[in-house]
């Protein structure tokens, strides 16, 4: 089991229940809608989230060295500025 | 004393490096950029700047309003050059602009030995992340040719992260520490010490 930390709009937080670590990106995606749209990250509800809000989104898996599973669903950076 | 080269000094490798000045390390700049008006919105560049190339322009603010000496190097680097451009130096700093150099570089560092450290900045500018070389994989554009955030709204991120690389370079240099970090308008986030 992992933590789900979405960040949207500038704006980021953690999902206060684990799910499986495992789950396919597209599984991530579909949660994490889900997810936002019901409040289940405090500051980032959003009630009329479309489907295809984290369609370009990258999932990160990472492992804590205390061996925390976390996974990220964040925007892409494919720039330096 | 330790050097550290910016790979790249446009919107993430002007202002880390300013925020880098007293780190008590040397400092190379490398970018075949020239500055326009419209960078000054959000790089760390002065009017009189303008028309300079990016690297030998942050290398003289450094010296004039700081007295801190760098070194600039205002070519592109490539496959061709990286090993002679990373020469040197303790630890390489990617702040490039484009997913082929930043492979380029990582390639070379990883030749080379060398600590290497990414930072990027998503393109509607409401999200960055600092990254080790080894946890590094860069993201496809979404489309060809997506366009930078190169207005001054996104100042405040790019300078919150900007920091943030510069922390993260600080403590490289104290202690070898190598720490990831995802930074967002609600925050920075540790991912990995």
């Amino acid at each position: 089991m992992a933590v789900l930390n979405i960040t949207y709009q500038g704006n980021s937080g953690d999902y206060d229940l684990e799910i499986d670590y495992a789950a396919s990106d597209a599984d991530i995606r579909r949660i994490a809608v889900e997810v936002v749209r019901s409040g289940g990250i405090r500051g980032l509800h959003l009630a009329n989230l479309p489907d295809n809000a984290f369609a370009n989104y990258v999932v990160d898996r990472l492992r804590a060295p205390g061996g925390e599973e976390r996974i990220y669903l964040r925007p892409k950076v494919p720039f330096g500025a | 004393m330790s050097r550290v080269v910016f790979c790249g000094v446009g919107a993430l490798g002007s202002n880390a490096a300013l925020y880098c000045r007293e780190l008590g390390a040397e400092l190379r700049l490398i970018d075949f950029d020239r500055v326009e008006s419209k960078n000054l919105a959000a790089q760390w560049f002065v009017k009189q700047s303008v028309g300079k190339n990016k690297a030998e322009a942050v290398r003289l603010q450094l010296a004039n309003f700081y007295g801190h000496k760098a070194e600039a190097m205002g070519v592109r680097l490539g496959a061709h050059n990286a090993a002679q451009l990373l020469d040197g130096c303790d630890l390489a700093v990617d702040c490039f602009d484009n997913q082929d150099s930043r492979l380029v570089l990582s390639e070379a560092a990883r030749v080379a030995g060398l600590p290497l450290v990414h930072a990027a900045l998503a393109a509607d500018g409401t999200f960055g992340l600092v990254r080790w070389d080894e946890r590094f994989a860069p993201d496809r554009e979404d489309a060809a040719g997506q366009a930078t955030c190169e207005g001054g709204e996104h100042l405040p991120l790019i300078g919150l992260l900007a920091s943030t690389l510069a922390r993260a370079i600080q403590d490289f240099l104290r202690s070898g520490t190598r720490a990831d970090y995802m930074v967002s308008l609600s925050g920075v986030l540790r991912t990995h010490i």
